[in-house]
């Protein structure tokens, strides 16, 4: 869906991005992490034209972005950035019918587009005749999500959406944007320098440091094996191997038997979520459950310790 | 406190000057000689402004305080034009009763009084427009019943209505091109600043020089090039441009109009949110839609403000075109001076304060309309 070639880009002779590769596949959630100052925002910002490659190509859908007129190219990819910039002199819907008014969509169509969106994002509808500065952050950034996804985009960039809001609205907009993902199957490259952010969202994930991509895979593969220190660094340390109780889930480690009495946990949970079940109940063991509420074995305490430690 | 300055004013300045003629010093009468209604309503109105400090309610006091100081303004004028009429009753024509320093303090006091009460009371624009547009009509009112047709300030007016419309409008005209000018020239110049920030500093420069000069100096100096101009072009000077008259007034005007405009409107577009602005580039507004849609309404309030200033810099300013013959409300003000007579300057001054003020409130409304939401 996406495609880097080889991309360098340098802004007054400091490299910002060096020989840059990458294919993002149609339908992931795509996260670039790494520190301030990585590139992350820069090879963002190259997949909608907003900053041109000084060497390399970049294919979205196929098509060279430089041939493509920009605004066009840009009507046609959903972007949210992390100050929200909704305009402040328009009302939540217009700014969420921003691009369908600039494509000329039919008034009808944007009436329904608008019920659409405003259901899939579940904003409440007393919000959209509000002006920005009535809305609280997150409401703000909820709406700037609705806008980037007015025009039904195949791709939307994401450049750290959520770094400006307060944890609960931040822990809501993440759960949100997973399920978003998971119905819509949109292509999505999110932008952030949290790693447990990244860990929690990405299907595919890239991680970045000087302009270069130093690993990109699956974010199990990326725990399981760092590339290098620095990776290991970035992702936590010592804390690393609680990153990856966040990641890994119940259903990995289920084996056969009761366990102990008590609340049965989901085999989707994370192995994060069940230890803290098991400390908090006192118990070594949990019964485990599939999505149907079937009981499908359990969790031992041992084997959550044993799978960081034993190999 | 302020009533106890009226009071003061009352007792010891005198409230009208009586004067054999025009150039002679007057005689002072003071407000309790004045017909009996409006000398005991203006005292009345200054007293209760003074015990108004120990009302507690606060919008109780704003409406009181407004109404009081509406009751000594009109009183004020009513006995100025009334003591008038008395004295002139029995005087030769040359004779001349102008109001004094009582009469001024006075109408000031009731002024500001109703000014601050508005303040307090914070009441809404309209509420103070319409205050303001109250007072004024019982000023015309009572201009229109002949109340004033006695005080020389009036008998000056008299003398000089049939020029003082066309004064008027010259002087709106003057203004008004001048700011039409400096946003046809100043809306290109704040685009080219804008793309090319090198250029700002050499343009403000430049912009700054020309502020600084003197406005008679720039009247002055663009006499020379512009009657060479009209000799050496037969069109320009058919057109009535010449060295002095309208065309040099109005281009002085919009000299000085250039800075505080292109500034205004400078800082006005860089302040527009960068996040704003790449949220709208980052979604496909590029150009003119970028322009239309998102930039000029976000700067909107600076550019009212800029051009706020402009306009009422040039109202006033253009009073010194009447030294270069340009006609205007300047030109009493200039005869007046001329002539030592006080009355004339103040036919010429007044207007410009009242058309400035007026001005000043039209831009606040739209101001107001404009932040409405950012």
């Amino acid at each position: 869906m996406i495609e880097f070639r080889e991309v360098s880009k340098s802004f007054g002779g400091v490299a910002a991005v060096l020989d840059f590769s990458l294919a993002v596949e149609k339908g992931s959630l795509f996260v670039l992490v790494g520190p301030s100052g990585s590139g992350k925002s820069t090879v963002m910002r190259m997949i909608n034209a907003m900053v041109l490659p000084d060497k390399g190509e970049i294919l979205v859908g196929g098509r060279d972005v430089r041939q493509r007129q920009p605004e066009a190219l840009r009507r046609s990819i959903g972007y949210v950035i992390q100050s929200i910039g909704l305009f402040p002199h328009w009302t939540a819907a217009a700014n969420i019918l921003a691009v369908p008014r600039l494509l000329k969509w039919s008034e009808a169509q944007c009436a329904a587009r608008l019920e659409a969106l405003t259901a899939l994002l579940r904003i409440d509808p007393s919000l959209l005749t509000r002006y920005p500065a009535e809305l609280s952050g997150g409401q703000q950034q909820r709406i700037s999500i609705a806008r980037a996804l007015a025009a039904d985009p195949a791709i939307v960039l994401m450049d750290e959406p959520f770094s400006s809001l307060d944890p609960v609205s931040r822990a809501a907009l993440q759960e949100e944007l997973r399920a978003l993902h998971a119905r819509s199957g949109k292509t999505i490259v999110f932008v952030t320098h949290d790693m447990g952010e990244a860990l929690g969202l990405a299907t595919h994930m890239g991680v970045m440091k000087d302009g270069r991509l130093i690993q990109k895979g699956a974010p199990e593969a990326i725990l399981e094996n760092p590339a290098e220190s620095f990776v290991r660094d970035f992702l936590g340390g010592h804390a690393l191997e609680l990153r990856a109780l966040d990641v890994m889930k119940v259903r990995t480690l289920v084996k056969c038997g009761r366990g102990d009495a008590g609340e049965a946990i989901s085999a989707d949970a994370s192995l994060k979520a069940a230890l803290s079940r098991m400390l908090a109940t006192r118990h070594s063991s949990l019964p485990v459950v599939d999505e149907s509420g079937q009981r499908i074995g359990k969790i031992e305490l041992n084997d959550i310790v044993t799978r960081r430690h034993g190999r | 406190m302020l009533s106890g300055l009226g009071i003061a004013a009352v007792t010891l300045g005198s409230f009208v000057t009586f004067a054999p003629n025009r150039l002679a010093a007057g005689a002072p009468y003071y407000l309790w000689e004045a017909p009996l209604a409006p000398a005991a309503s203006a005292t009345g109105a200054l007293c209760g402004l003074a015990l108004l400090s120990f009302v507690q309610k606060a919008g109780a006091r704003a409406v009181a305080a407004v109404i009081l100081s509406a009751m000594l303004l009109w009183a004020g004028l009513a006995g100025a034009g009334g003591l008038a009429a008395h004295l002139m009753e029995s005087a030769p024509r040359a004779a001349r009763v102008s109001p004094g320093p009582a009469f001024w303090l006075l109408s000031g006091v009731a002024l500001f009084a109703a000014a601050h009460a508005a303040q307090r009371g914070s009441f809404s624009l309209l509420t103070r427009a319409v205050i303001g547009a109250a007072l004024g009509a019982g000023f015309f009112l009572m201009a229109a019943a002949g109340q004033f047709d006695n005080l020389s300030i009036a008998r000056e007016f008299a003398h000089h209505s049939s020029a003082f419309a066309s004064a008027l409008l010259r002087h709106i005209a003057l203004a008004g091109a001048a700011v039409l000018l400096a946003l046809t020239a100043g809306a290109p110049l704040t685009v080219l600043i804008l793309k090319k920030t090198a250029a700002a500093g050499p343009v403000f420069a430049a912009l700054g020089v020309i502020q600084s000069m003197p406005s008679i100096a720039l009247f002055g100096v663009l006499i020379a090039p512009l009657s060479k101009l009209s000799e050496s072009l037969p069109l320009l000077h058919d057109l009535g441009i010449g060295g002095t008259g309208p065309a040099p007034a109005v281009l002085a005007l919009t000299l000085y109009a250039l800075l505080p405009l292109v500034r205004g409107f400078y800082t006005g577009f860089s302040q527009v949110s960068l996040g704003v602005k790449e949220a709208a580039a980052g979604i496909g507004f590029g150009g003119w839609r970028m322009l239309l849609d998102v930039e000029l309404p976000l700067a909107l309030p600076a550019l009212l403000s800029g051009l706020r200033v402009v306009t009422v810099q040039a109202i006033g300013l253009a009073a010194v075109a009447a030294l270069i013959g340009a006609g205007g409300l300047g030109t009493f003000i200039f005869q007046g001076i001329g002539q030592y007579a006080l009355d004339l300057v103040l036919i010429g001054a007044i207007p410009i304060i009242l058309l400035a003020l007026l001005v000043n409130l039209v831009f606040e409304l739209l101001l107001r309309a404009a932040r409405r939401h950012l």
